[in-house]
């Protein structure tokens, strides 16, 4: 990458760096660190510059990803919302559509991605949310639940069903029937604005149903969620990478025994595979940057791959950390304290791990051979 | 795409954009399903497979499939896909005219 998106925000990267721990514990990021990162572009970094975008391809924005999730999980997820939900207009909308909101989420106004009800997580066919056309217009019934960056958002794309299809429709939160309550206390990415979206016969202008209803509800909801996994999968890949950068200077710095820790080799192991799985995960989510780059039909077993390898390394790698880091990484806000934390999330959201093992466990069984058309392909 | 590609692309061969397809499927799947086989009631297919679909469209024939025909409807069988891609390669012909 040019190097321009880290240098040209230095100083907000140095703004985050020192408060992540702060907004951990207060449970809230300042709205004016959000909209000035969201009207820099920098929270949906792949919008095409007509729209006010930065343009970048999956690998830059994923290596911006990366860099914000080292800092701090909560606004990565925040980025995360934000580029799924310009996502699902570049994919779902018309052109008008995209002129219309795109802009608006380069400008400086926050979005979320509303799927999940409170009887709809793994098996979003169950989903009850209801849209109804009623001419030039369309109105809003139902319940989302654990909506990431909802409780900043002016917007939130809101999956739901439209008769035997389904849409999804941009819901301004102003709007008369939206109320948003936050998630008390959430475990991890506490500054995220986890939220519960209540949706009481909200009507809006049926402009705001993306591409119209009509769609297929899986066939929705897969390609929303590609763009969302493979943020969580770089997000993830920083995870590993504040991990590394925190511990490696403890186990060098923290003397027991008469020697740094790092000299002891059970310590030296942990920091050992704690380097293999921030170099695993990266290598999955750069092949399936490439994929998304070339327009491979590959991506999206790819991105189904990044988001389960990265999580489970997330995973591991923070719990690891934490046991190097013992004491000194064991208070809330700590980098490694957060890790620990939003990691075990990562497994939960956009798809399970389970979810994510019997969709790969398909793959393998359909093709028998996973990566047979790249290796034909060389 | 650029400017080279639409005044080069070949008059659009339906019996091969329908070979084609059946190829991938074929290699994706193991199973050669016939031309107006339903992939999804017959198993070949689920919403993961129709992205991966999706994708191997846009990039084999330099369409784009928006909002509005992401519908299974399109993906159900192979003939519905190749109907699609000559209608998108038709309308982006006529886009590019005016
Ligand atoms: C931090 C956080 C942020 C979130 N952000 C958003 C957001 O922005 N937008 C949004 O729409 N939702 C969001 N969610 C909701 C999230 O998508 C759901 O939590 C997730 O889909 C899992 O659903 P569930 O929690 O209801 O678990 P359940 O679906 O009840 O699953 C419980 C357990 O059963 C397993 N399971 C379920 N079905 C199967 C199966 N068929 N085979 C094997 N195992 C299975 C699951 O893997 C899991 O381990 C968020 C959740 C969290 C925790």
């Amino acid at each position: 990458m040019s190097d321009g998106h880290f240098a040209e925000h230095e100083a907000t990267w140095r703004l985050v760096k020192e408060n992540a721990g702060g907004w951990d514990i207060a449970g809230e990021i300042p709205r004016t660190v959000l909209s000035g990162l969201g009207a820099a572009g920098v929270l949906c970094a792949e919008v095409r510059k007509e729209h006010g975008g930065l343009g970048l391809g999956s690998q830059e924005s994923g290596k911006l990803t990366a860099h914000v999730g080292s800092l701090c999980s909560s606004l990565r997820s925040v980025m995360t919302s934000q580029g799924m939900a310009a996502w699902t207009v570049q994919r779902l909308g018309t052109r008008e559509q995209r002129a219309a909101f795109l802009p608006q989420l380069t400008g400086g106004r926050l979005a979320a991605v509303a799927f999940s009800e409170p009887d709809a997580g793994s098996d979003l066919g169950a989903m009850t949310t209801q849209l109804r056309l009623d001419g030039d217009t369309v109105i809003v019934d139902g319940s989302k639940t654990w909506i990431t960056a909802a409780a900043y958002a002016d917007l939130i794309v809101v999956i739901g069903t439209a008769g035997d299809t389904a849409a999804a429709v941009v819901v301004p939160t102003d709007a008369q029937g939206v109320r948003i309550e936050k998630v008390p206390h959430p475990m991890g990415c506490r500054a995220a604005g986890h939220a519960r979206v209540q949706l009481e016969g909200v009507r809006l202008p049926a402009a705001n149903v993306l591409g119209g209803t009509g769609l297929s509800l899986p066939f929705l909801v897969t390609t929303a969620l590609a763009y969302g996994r493979m943020s969580v999968a770089w997000g993830c890949v920083g995870i590993l990478r504040g991990c590394l950068g925190a511990v490696t200077e403890h186990a060098r710095s923290r003397r027991q025994f008469g020697k740094p820790i790092a000299e002891h080799q059970l310590v030296a192991r942990r920091i050992a595979e704690l380097y293999a799985a921030e170099r695993t995960a990266t290598a999955v989510c750069q092949q399936a940057s490439e994929c998304w780059e070339s327009g491979s039909p590959d991506q999206v077993i790819a991105t189904v791959l990044a988001k389960h390898v990265g999580a489970t390394e997330a995973v591991r790698g923070a719990a690891s950390a934490l046991q190097i880091m013992a004491s000194a990484g064991a208070s809330d806000g700590h980098v490694v304290a957060r890790a620990y934390r939003d990691a075990k999330l990562m497994e939960i959201i956009e798809g399970s791990s389970e979810i994510c093992q019997l969709e790969l466990a398909r793959h393998a069984l359909a093709t028998g051979h996973g990566t047979a058309r790249q290796e034909e392909a060389q | 795409m650029t400017p080279e590609q639409q005044t080069e692309k070949a008059p659009f061969d339906t019996d091969a954009v329908v070979d084609e397809i059946t190829r991938f499927v074929a290699e994706q799947t193991r199973t050669t399903p016939d031309v107006d086989q339903d992939l999804f009631t017959t198993g070949i297919a689920n919403s993961m497979f129709a992205m991966q679909l999706v994708v191997f469209l846009e990039q084999a024939y330099r369409v784009t499939v928006a909002g509005p025909d992401l519908q299974l409807s399109n993906f159900r069988t192979i003939k519905s896909m190749a109907a699609l891609v000559g209608r998108l390669q038709a309308e982006s012909a006529a886009d590019s005219d005016v």
